[in-house]
């Protein structure tokens, strides 16, 4: 950390920003607490513990924010400074696609795609090599847990798997 | 002799076929995910949890144990051969272990790293046979006021030992007290945070959470940069060290078998401190300090030691008191709560045969390892040279699967995929995951015993502070919280504090 640039005032302070996220979500598992009821010191209810987490919660993050303006803080910039940064994004995307896709095309098809994406995307294994082990490793997988373990995995609108 | 009656029931139950089987499946996956960088003992056990369903108790959980205590083993392999830590533990053993390779010394550095380990590892089990009953039967009297402070001062410790700002890591442990509350209230039943979706009424499962802070996120975390490695290419001889070896390395394996012990017992402690805290013992016990990071053999027998024999303690917290002291610790919880077991002191008395056969399969999971690590060592070799841009995809499709698995259910994948890009974006912005995880687990059952102890106290707070060891746990977790503030214990947490998840 200390051979990052570091900044205080400025609004790309990467410290301030997740300082105000625990802030706001801290204020919101107060209210989330409040809502709950706190019941009473004798007999505590079901939001006592998620309120005065909550305030413990706006005090540490109020401590970030405290020390990210006092001290500084790496820059966004500087957090991805040096690194392949499109490369987890490409992986997240995939994700999500991978998510949407599941139990609309099923678990074969979506996690075919996905590892022969990821082959592709990541760092690209030769298509010789990509293709059969996207093929092979999840249907393989698939029908180890079909038929040696009797788990169902989604089938999806064609029915495959 | 009621001790070696419990011993030989014990081996009755890990020797049974399917018991080995479940053990080596361990101890052979523990191995395989040390040696691997980029993937540790947490995601393994986490990938692995669902499928100790299909088995009985005793074989799931002895194959969970057999990962934790198999990747300390072949998390040395590639510190030595290659320069990268294959998990957390075996960081240290890079400094020495690698210098001594490139000595031509690797086979000495293997063969003391596998027996220090299991030596240390041994004399864990012995103890851990011993200390546990003992503690069991003085837990018995424990109230939910202990049980609660003790709760309490593991996550402090924890948060104290992670890496980085101390308020950033008491910030996630909150945060995963928040998660670990989401469900029906076990008091009143009355839904908190589900915002009306019928899949969080039972909570946030703890497999899909671990996956994706621990899985997805290192693998995200692992494709920003480009991974080289420095593989030793010489053939490996000599793996039996010499007398000489032997002479040097035992006073560090046996100082490093203590100390690791006793660090892995403490709530919030483990393998990782266990290991850092022998090396830098040893640096200062030497008569030539200036040979450690040159490849000085105690650099390698002491750490190795140390971060076995921890592995060994950590399940005593668990065992005894149903506290889990780290997240390894927490995932091994995860599985007995998934077959309907809660450990705790009553555990020996009304589950011997798992107790002790847990115990039992440790010692022959230590003597697996033994053969896997050393005869086998070149079929680890091999595998270190495996394609990362292949092992990631493969990786992800794992954790899918294994998610899914755990509860037939895609929303739980969402969960994961969700809690992966949180974790990559958390570890980025220097917010470490394991205070998280263990508050997660941790969580419910501190509400539970705060509102049992302010309800049988009716509403007086004092009660935590009248019961002696009530009181001394939450005095040194207050101790350890204003700590950071004073510069030189700050300096010195800074020395200490580590990565518990990578």
């Amino acid at each position: 950390m200390s051979d990052q640039p570091s900044v205080r005032f400025k609004l790309n302070n990467s410290e301030l920003w997740g300082g105000l996220i625990g802030l706001a979500l801290g204020i919101f598992v107060i209210r989330s607490g409040l809502k709950l009821k706190l019941g009473t010191i004798h007999d505590p209810g079901s939001g006592f513990v998620l309120f005065y987490t909550g305030i413990l919660m706006c005090v540490f993050a109020a401590a970030i924010i405290v020390a990210s303006l006092t001290e500084g803080g790496p820059t966004f910039g500087t957090r991805w400074k040096d690194a392949r940064w499109t490369k987890p994004v490409i992986v997240i995307v995939c994700l999500t696609v991978f998510a949407v896709a599941l139990e609309w095309a099923g678990f074969l098809l979506s996690s075919i795609t996905l590892v022969l994406l990821l082959m592709r995307l990541i760092d690209p294994v030769r298509w010789p090599l990509a293709v059969p082990i996207s093929i092979l490793v999840p249907t393989g997988m698939w029908w180890l847990l079909k038929h040696g373990l009797g788990i169902l995995l989604p089938s999806g609108i064609f029915g495959i798997g | 002799m009621d001790t070696l009656l419990n011993v030989a029931h014990g081996f009755g139950v890990a020797l049974a076929p399917i018991n080995l089987l479940y053990c080596f499946i361990g101890v052979f996956i523990g191995t395989l995910v040390g040696v691997l960088p980029g993937i540790g003992p947490i995601s393994a056990m986490s990938l692995l949890l669902p499928v100790t369903l299909s088995g009985t108790p005793e074989s799931g959980i002895i194959m969970m144990a057999g990962i934790y205590y198999g990747s300390m083993y072949g998390g040395s392999t590639t510190s030595i051969l290659v320069n990268i830590p294959g998990e957390a533990a075996s960081v240290v053993t890079c400094l020495d272990g690698h210098q001594m390779a490139k000595q031509g010394r690797a086979g000495p550095a293997l063969g003391i790293s596998a027996f220090g380990s299991f030596i240390a590892g041994t004399f864990a089990l012995v103890a851990l046979m011993l200390v546990a009953p003992k503690l069991a039967s003085v837990a018995i009297a424990f109230g939910p006021a202990e049980y609660f402070s003790l709760m309490v001062l593991g996550l402090v410790v924890l948060t104290f030992l992670t890496q980085g700002s101390m308020a950033k890591a008491l910030l996630m442990a909150c945060i995963g007290v928040v998660l670990g509350l989401i469900g029906l209230d076990s008091i009143t039943a009355q839904p908190r945070l589900t915002f009306g979706r019928m899949e969080l009424i039972d909570g946030i499962g703890l497999v899909p959470v671990v996956m994706g802070l621990f899985g997805v996120a290192e693998v995200l975390l692992n494709t920003e940069q480009v991974i080289k490695r420095d593989i030793i290419n010489a053939k490996i001889t000599h793996l039996l060290p010499s007398r000489e070896d032997w002479k040097a390395s035992a006073g560090p394996m046996g100082r490093g078998t203590i100390l690791g012990f006793f660090l892995g017992i403490l709530p919030g402690g483990g393998a990782v401190v266990a290991s850092f805290a022998s090396y830098a013992l040893e640096k200062r016990l030497s008569k030539t300090p200036q040979r450690f990071g040159n490849g000085a053999i105690e650099g390698v027998a002491g750490p190795e030691a140390a971060n076995n024999a921890a592995a060994g303690g950590a399940f005593i917290p668990l065992m005894t008191l149903g506290i889990p002291p780290n997240v390894v610790m927490a995932l091994l919880l995860g599985a007995f709560v998934i077959h309907g077991l809660q450990p705790g002191p009553l555990m020996i008395t009304q589950n011997p045969g798992l107790f002790w056969g847990i115990i039992a399969s440790m010692y022959i999971g230590n003597l697996m390892l033994l053969v896997l690590n050393l005869p086998m060592i070149g079929m680890w070799v091999q595998l270190l040279k495996l394609p990362y841009n292949i092992l990631f995809p493969l990786i992800i499709l794992f954790t899918i699967i294994g998610v899914y698995c755990s509860s037939n259910n895609v929303f739980d994948v969402y969960v994961m995929i969700a809690f992966g890009v949180i974790g990559y974006f958390m570890r980025k912005l220097g917010y470490e995951p394991a205070p998280l995880v263990l508050a997660f687990v941790l969580g419910p059952m501190m509400e539970n015993n705060l509102r049992k102890s302010l309800i049988l106290s009716q509403g007086d707070l004092s009660t935590f502070v009248t019961r002696p060891i009530s009181a001394v746990c939450l005095a040194f977790a207050v101790v350890l919280l204003v700590a950071p503030l004073l510069p030189a214990l700050r300096r010195k947490r800074e020395m200490v504090a580590l990565d518990e998840g990578a």
